[in-house]
């Protein structure tokens, strides 16, 4: 099959030739889900949840003072809570190495249909990853997610951050210092009519996405480069280190000034050259007790 | 994976109240509900607590999740029987209304919204999507189990979908809209296939014909026919290029492109038009 294929309706206008050329963004939430995954979930909820359970049992009989147990009984649910998601975090990791013995994990283009072997290891996994992260990011201490994705395969680091952004849990790559804005969408997988794209992100040190935009796959982010707001960018797109791009799609705007000048601050800090500004207020207060005000200062 | 915290994703209800007294709708499903974990702790502890303590501890966390479960479906039930008895008094219909507590159709429509606000809550508090989905189908939404309608934000009445669409993330599915001092509600119908991207914005009335694709970050209008076997792409949609990615083989294809981000443009210009602000002079 070539590019050059007719159309076989007959279509008047031009701009709907035959293209295969993927220059616009969808979205990689899985197509399908079926019940059958209940088989995965409930073994690792009971365990983790016996877990906690036994925890609790256990230390409780040693403590016979119901002042002491009513006490620290809410410190106790936010530790058995805890208890919970790293059991369930374990026996998940667990299930997802087998998986992935069976079928490893790999970039590429596939079909998103029921029989490809890709696509269908590819929805188990973000299943089985899924429920871990989910209580992770609705807890009290949604920070501990990032250790959830490590935990989960995303080469990523404490000092990045984002915890109000979406995020695909494999082929992505984080350098230092990331910050992911809200609402962002990290993808790197994408469902494009019949198939699946499977591509790698890399995220380079000291790199910012803005909020409420969307990365797609095989998108690379060089050092310190920034992608602004509202800004999409598209399969395969290289964004090059050291420069701030905006739009739909994303196009060079101009270069990252901004890095530089926030490292040269740490390096030098002229702190007698720094001016000091006299303000003066005005005091909001009625007219009568202005008055007031001023014939105090005069007296003293 | 996280889902965005500034949207609460899932089916869902919004949380205009046009009179405060319907939370008294909302306080009296949770209040029932919970009726029933109550009981079936009790039962559980006293069948077990004082004779098997072991048999006891060992199958609580099965017990907890049963009793989320009955919780859901309690509350889905209680809700549904409201919602029989509030559409007698008055039938939901489509059509262009006032935004004025007067308006019979806008405070009937709040009232839907707040009754089923506590099941779609509850469904969706559950990190598994199943009950999301028993909960779209018992309120009258046509849907499939193999569809993902989990990462955006989808309404729940007036709303058909087909078969295996998959909705992108944080992107909103609306058939009720307010536009100044009117309320709209209309149908939106969402046939096989369809795929819409992330962030993109659904207006109600919006009609995707099967194997249509809406790109991330674009929007349609009230009322927007999308073509079958289209991609549609900016804000208002319009027509992109035909969509060829149903055809087979193209792995080789799609696998192996780079493209001229400046031609890109050109092309995205015609789409996305950009308007200049006139001043205006107020005198």
């Amino acid at each position: 099959m070539t590019n050059d294929t007719p159309v076989t309706n007959d279509l008047e206008r031009d701009d709907n030739k035959v293209d295969y050329i993927i220059d616009f963004v969808t979205s990689s939430a899985i197509s399908r889900i079926s019940i059958k995954f209940l088989a995965i979930y409930l073994p690792i909820l009971w365990v983790s949840g016996y877990m906690a359970v036994a925890v609790f049992f256990d230390v409780s009989r040693y403590i016979n003072n119901w002042i002491i147990t009513m006490l620290f009984l809410p410190f106790w649910l936010f530790i058995l809570y805890f208890i919970f998601i790293f059991g369930i975090a374990i026996f998940s990791k667990a299930f997802l190495l087998m998986i992935n013995m069976v079928h490893k994990p790999r970039e590429g283009v596939f079909r998103a249909e029921k029989g490809d072997q890709d696509f269908e290891f590819w929805r188990l996994r973000i299943e089985v990853k899924k429920l871990a992260l989910w209580l992770m990011n609705n807890s009290p201490l949604p920070w501990i997610v990032m250790w959830g994705f490590r935990w989960f395969g995303v080469k990523i680091d404490f000092s990045s951050h984002l915890q109000d952004a979406w995020m695909d849990t494999d082929f992505i790559e984080f350098g230092r210092r990331v910050t992911i804005g809200q609402g962002t969408v990290v993808m790197s997988s994408m469902v494009v009519g019949k198939y699946l794209i499977i591509k790698k992100v890399v995220f380079g040190d000291y790199t910012v996405a803005g909020g409420v935009s969307n990365i797609a796959p095989g998108t690379f982010l060089g050092d310190d480069s920034v992608t602004g707001a509202f800004t999409n960018t598209n399969f395969n797109q290289f964004i090059e280190p050291g420069w701030i791009y905006v739009g739909l799609p994303a196009m060079k705007y101009k270069p990252n000034k901004f890095a530089e000048q926030r490292r040269d601050k740490i390096s030098i800090k002229e702190v007698e050259e720094e001016i000091t500004y006299e303000v003066e207020h005005d005091v909001n207060i009625d007219a009568e007790k202005k008055e007031l005000l001023n014939n105090n200062k005069e007296e003293n | 994976m996280s889902v965005p915290a500034y949207l609460k994703a899932g089916p869902f209800t919004s949380n205009v109240l046009v009179k405060k007294k319907y939370i008294l709708f909302y306080i009296f499903q949770i209040w029932i509900s919970m009726f029933v974990i109550q009981f079936e702790f009790w039962w559980y502890w006293s069948l077990l607590y004082y004779s098997k303590f072991i048999h006891f501890v060992i199958f609580l966390p099965l017990l907890i999740f049963v009793m989320y479960i009955s919780l859901v479906f309690v509350s889905m039930f209680i809700a549904k029987v409201l919602l029989i008895f509030v559409n007698l008094f008055h039938k939901p219909r489509e059509g262009v209304f006032f935004r004025d507590v007067s308006d019979k159709d806008y405070r009937y429509w709040s009232l839907r919204n707040t009754i089923k606000k506590w099941p779609t809550w509850v469904s969706h508090k559950f990190p598994l999507p199943f009950l999301d989905n028993i909960c779209f189908k018992l309120f009258g939404v046509k849907t499939k189990f193999s569809n993902s309608l989990f990462e955006g934000w989808v309404d729940t009445e007036f709303i058909e979908f087909g078969k295996n669409i998959v909705i992108g993330q944080a992107s909103i599915i609306q058939s009720a809209v307010i536009v100044g001092n009117l309320f709209i509600i209309r149908k939106t119908i969402i046939e096989d296939n369809v795929r819409i991207g992330a962030h993109s914005v659904v207006m109600p009335g919006t009609h995707f014909h099967k194997n249509s694709i809406l790109a991330a970050s674009s929007l349609t209008t009230v009322g927007q026919e999308l073509e079958e076997g289209f991609i549609y792409l900016g804000a208002p949609a319009k027509k992109y290029k035909r969509d060829v990615f149903f055809e087979d083989d193209l792995e080789k294809i799609i696998a192996k492109q780079e493209h001229d981000i400046e031609e890109l443009r050109k092309k995205y210009e015609d789409l996305y038009t950009r308007r200049k602000d006139k001043k205006i002079l107020i005198t």
